[in-house]
């Protein structure tokens, strides 16, 4: 991955958790990192450890808190939660993102508003 | 907010590494698990599972250093291991750091102290509730007529307080009031008290209760009321052996009747630095000081004025509110004067005229404990450079390593940093000591009859911002230039030789050997020369004899003497005193001999409008005859002159001063418009400042109008006469007054005292400096010649002489020493004028100090060269060339 792509990466892959804890309730790392591949159809292939400091980050800016838990399987895990800063945040950057692939279809789009 | 808050907890996060750094290995552990979990129950063989779950997620390492990243600032990890590496650095070469935390807690500690003394008496606010919110309020002019001063310039008048308190709505109250009233508290025991004349405001603006009864109310302060007063607690306890009953009881203050109607709070002393026992309402002003016109006098400064702001007020708006009145004053003032008002926080130096010549004093300290504070920079500085000449070769690899340049300053800076912390903690323990042990020192050799002083400076928050600030400042000043000296081109020494000499690296030490030397001789001239002027203040002749003379000393014009009862009172006192067997002779004097009672006033010559200050004293005809004073020309005054005021008799120097070349005794002086004829002339003496004969002084005879003013003057041979004798002779006349008695060589220990006190200080000081300056030289040369060892070697394997080489060493270690002394002279030549006063006589260009102690100062400087330098000759040569 290249810097730049790298950016984009994290960018999204900050939205993406949040989306994910949004949906699914507090989950741990792993559970995570595979609902987004998942949900990405397989498409999206990356590192599993990538997720734990967009994970850090978010947690340090209040949108999740973390604590220690068990698992379906019984294994100690620290699950993810969505807070209530986080729950705003996922409104705002969903809408800032589809504002920004609206703007950026545009100007992929052939011809249009020429 | 977001970022603030991830800011917080990253911060918090470089405090916690360790657990931190657990937790993300479990975190990281219980993810591999449940990976490893799902690939089982999808049918992989354990350890391709667990191969894959590692796959997936990633170089485990890299991640973990992102995750670190983001956890923490990675300066502030840096810092954290920097700290470690200095520390156990510090630890490694234990001499090393003691000698540099010793030098640096010193110099810090001296300066602290002085910092805290200065502090409590020019910045802290007074320690009274909400001490922080009161401000002085001070009077200027400019041009016009001189105005009369009762007290202190920058006072005001009772009217212009008046005006002043209607029209600062910045203020919620503002007082007025007039400290430091001499007062006789009559009683069996009559005694001197200090007074304190108050407006009504004085204690709700202070916030000052009452611990018994109560403070001032409105109809305590109205004029022709019945005279009332608060006392201190102190006052309570001394004089009235705090008798429960207290309030309501009548007391005599200055003849004139007061009823008690409080006790303060324990501990008010008033707002001075001198203990304040009573306070009377302003309007009986009449009552503490008959003689005095001061509360309908609108143009005279006597009021101190300090008003409280109000909670939504500042300083600014207070002067903004003064410069209306200031304004409206200028408006009324008599024509020509343009008066200002000023505004400050209040604090114990609140006046201008205390806080600058306390400033004065404490700027002169403050630079001399920061020269010493700058020798001790340089001195550690020269031992960095060297230490970092020792380690060389591991700078060299670690830039070679790739370190950056900035990172090893950091380093190196970090290790001085920690040196000053160090030292600079323990210099603010001995600091806060030492300002005790200096203020209790200094208390306690003030000279005879000064009122005793309430002072205890602590230190507060402001001390230990300017103790942190000098540390800091310490730490880069000292490391700065070692750590920059030290990886400039320190990649080129790893290739070379490591043992031959940097020229840049000794251009630097040279360059502080000579600051080092210049500071500590200055320090140590300066102290020569107090040294000289107290030991001349010690063998001085005065010039008057002081021996056998005793101050018999009353207040009649506090006692309410009229004039004509204090005229039979002192011819009275003269005769007992006379009669009393031993005594030579008693005279009357306004002004003692070597006392502060000495006044100016303006005088002119006939026919001429130049106004001519001169200092003067009131005297009866026996003063010459008491201290020995000899008339050179003429007679002493007669009978005739003391009833009619109208002579004058004046010292050679002012005759010689204002008559030059002609007969003095056919000239006057014009005083208040009435010419007064010389009668004599008299020899230079010294009875207005020690060590000083040439400045004019004239005597004025001591007529029937100034007798409630008068001291007498008891001569009498050595041990003939006791206090107890003398006092009783003058109390049996009246039993009311307090009567002093004291020996005029007293008066001496008051020029002494303050001498005695620098001279120590600067004694002191300037042994640290030496102490400081000779380690310095010599810790140089030494390493200067330990780098040259084997130059040293190749000139004596080429031929040359021991003594050549010893020669060359020597004078190269003392050419910055020469030019320190150089450059020292001339400062402290410059800088010497300041205590002229301190010198009784002595030129502050004091031809043996100035030559005395440079010549020891080369000397030990000589010796501190020769030392090291003999060392290395002893040193075989062809080893020397055989090390490398």
């Amino acid at each position: 991955m290249t810097a730049d792509r790298a950016e984009v990466w994290q960018g999204t892959l900050a939205l993406m958790i949040l989306k994910t804890l949004e949906t699914l309730g507090p989950l741990h790392g792993y559970g995570i990192a595979r609902r987004i591949e998942q949900t990405s159809g397989d498409r999206l292939n990356v590192n599993y450890g990538t997720i734990y400091p967009a994970l850090l980050k978010l947690e340090q800016e209040g949108y999740v808190d973390a604590e220690w838990g068990v698992s379906d399987n019984n294994r100690r895990a620290k699950f993810y939660r969505l807070t209530r800063a986080g729950r705003k945040q996922v409104e705002k950057e969903t809408r800032e993102w589809e504002r920004t692939t609206a703007i950026v279809a545009r100007f992929l789009a052939p011809g249009e508003g020429a | 907010m977001r970022p603030l808050r991830a800011w917080l907890r990253r911060l918090g996060g470089s405090l916690f590494a360790s657990r931190r750094e657990r937790e993300m290995a479990d975190e990281f552990a219980a993810h591999l698990q449940l990976h490893i979990d799902d690939n089982v129950r999808a049918g992989m063989a354990p350890a391709e599972a667990r191969r894959q779950a590692l796959l997936k997620f990633g170089a485990v390492e890299a991640i973990k250093e992102q995750y670190r990243d983001r956890a923490a600032f990675a300066a502030l990890t840096r810092l954290r291991q920097d700290v470690r590496f200095a520390l156990r650095l510090l630890r490694k070469a234990p001499a090393f750091s003691a000698t540099a935390i010793v030098t640096i807690a010193l110099a810090v500690g001296v300066n602290a102290a002085i910092f805290t003394v200065l502090n409590a008496a020019a910045l802290q606010s007074l320690p009274v509730p909400g001490g922080d919110r009161l401000v002085t309020v001070t009077f200027s002019s400019e041009g016009g007529p001189r105005r009369p001063v009762a007290g202190m310039r920058s006072m005001l008048s009772f009217k212009e307080l008046q005006l002043l308190r209607d029209q600062t709505p910045a203020f919620e109250g503002v007082t007025g009031f007039s400290p430091f009233n001499g007062a006789t508290l009559g009683g069996a025991e009559p005694r001197a008290i200090q007074a304190t004349l108050a407006s009504c405001e004085y204690f709700d603006v202070l916030r000052v209760s009452a611990a018994l009864g109560r403070t001032f109310r409105s109809t305590d302060c109205e004029r022709g009321g019945v005279p009332s007063v608060v006392i201190s607690d102190g006052l309570w306890r001394s004089a009235f052996s705090a008798d429960p009953a207290i309030v309501n009881r009548t007391i005599d203050i200055n003849r004139s009747p007061f009823v008690v109607i409080g006790v303060a709070a324990p501990g008010f002393t008033g707002t001075q630095l001198l203990h304040e026992e009573a306070f009377v309402p302003v309007v009986f002003q009449k009552q503490l000081s008959r003689d005095l016109t001061l509360l309908d006098n609108d143009d005279i400064s006597w009021l101190y004025v300090i008003g409280r702001l109000r909670d939504d007020a500042s300083v600014a708006s207070a002067r903004a509110n003064l410069d209306l009145v200031a304004a409206r004053l200028t408006a009324t003032a008599p024509a020509g004067r343009v008066v200002r008002l000023g505004a400050a926080r209040t604090t114990l130096a609140g006046l201008p005229e205390i806080r600058s010549m306390l400033l004065a004093v404490g700027a002169a300290i403050v630079a001399a404990v920061t020269l010493v504070l700058l020798i001790a920079c340089a001195n550690i500085a020269n031992l960095l450079l060297a230490r970092a000449a020792a380690r060389t070769k591991e700078i060299a690899v670690r830039l070679a390593l790739g370190a950056g340049r900035g990172r090893l300053v950091q380093q190196l800076l970090t290790e001085s940093l920690m040196l000053a912390a160090i030292g600079g903690t323990a210099g603010w323990l001995i600091g806060a000591w030492v300002s005790a042990a200096l203020v209790r020192f200094a208390l306690a050799h003030l000279p005879p009859g000064v009122s005793p002083i309430v002072f205890e400076p602590h230190a507060d928050a402001t001390v230990a911002a300017y103790a942190f600030a000098l540390t800091t400042a310490t730490g880069i000043a000292f490391g700065l230039a070692p750590a920059l000296q030290a990886t400039r081109g320190a990649r080129l020494e790893f290739r070379e030789s490591t043992t031959t000499d940097r020229p840049g690296a000794r251009r630097l030490q040279s360059a502080l050997v000579t600051v080092q030397v210049a500071v500590s001789l200055i320090l140590l001239l300066s102290a020569g020369l107090l040294a000289r002027g107290l030991y001349r203040a010690n063998t001085i002749d005065p010039g008057i004899a002081v021996d056998g003379v005793s101050i018999v000393a009353y207040d009649l014009r506090g006692a309410g003497y009229s004039r004509d009862a204090a005229i039979a009172f002192q011819r009275q006192a003269q005769e007992r005193l006379r009669a009393l067997p031993g005594v030579r002779t008693v005279a009357e004097a306004g002004g003692v001999p070597l006392s502060d009672q000495h006044a100016e006033t303006r005088f002119s010559l006939p026919g001429t409008e130049r106004s001519l200050y001169i200092e003067f004293s009131q005297v009866g005809p026996e003063y010459f005859d008491a201290v020995g004073i000899p008339v050179v020309r003429g007679r002493v005054f007669t009978a005739a002159d003391v009833a009619s005021e109208q002579a004058i008799i004046v010292t050679e120097s002012t005759a010689r001063r204002l008559w030059p070349g002609r007969d003095p005794l056919a000239q006057s002086l014009v005083l208040d418009q009435v010419n007064r004829p010389v009668v004599g002339v008299v020899a230079d003496v010294q009875v207005s400042r020690l060590g000083q004969t040439d400045s004019p002084y004239v005597f004025l005879p001591a007529g029937p109008d100034s007798q409630d003013g008068m001291r007498m003057l008891v001569a009498a041979a050595p041990g003939a006469v006791t206090a107890r004798a003398l006092r009783d002779a003058v109390a049996a006349l009246d039993p009311q007054l307090a009567v002093s008695v004291a020996r005029l060589s007293d008066n001496l220990e008051l020029w002494r005292a303050p001498s005695r006190l620098l001279s120590a200080m600067a004694a002191c000081l300037a042994l640290l400096a030496l102490v400081l300056a000779c380690t310095g030289v010599f810790g140089t040369v030494a390493y200067a010649v330990s780098r040259r060892v084997r130059e040293i070697g190749i000139r004596m394997a080429l031929g040359a002489e021991q003594r050549d080489v010893l020669g060359l060493m020597v004078r190269q270690g003392l050419r910055p020493v020469v030019v320190g002394i150089a450059i020292g002279i001339a400062g402290t030549a410059a800088v010497s004028r300041v205590f002229v006063n301190m010198l009784f006589g002595l030129s502050p260009h004091d031809p043996l100090s100035f030559v005395l102690v440079p010549a020891a100062l080369l000397l030990m400087a000589l010796v501190a060269c020769y030392i090291p330098a003999r060392r290395a000759l002893r040193v075989e040569p062809s080893s020397t060339l055989r090390t490398e």
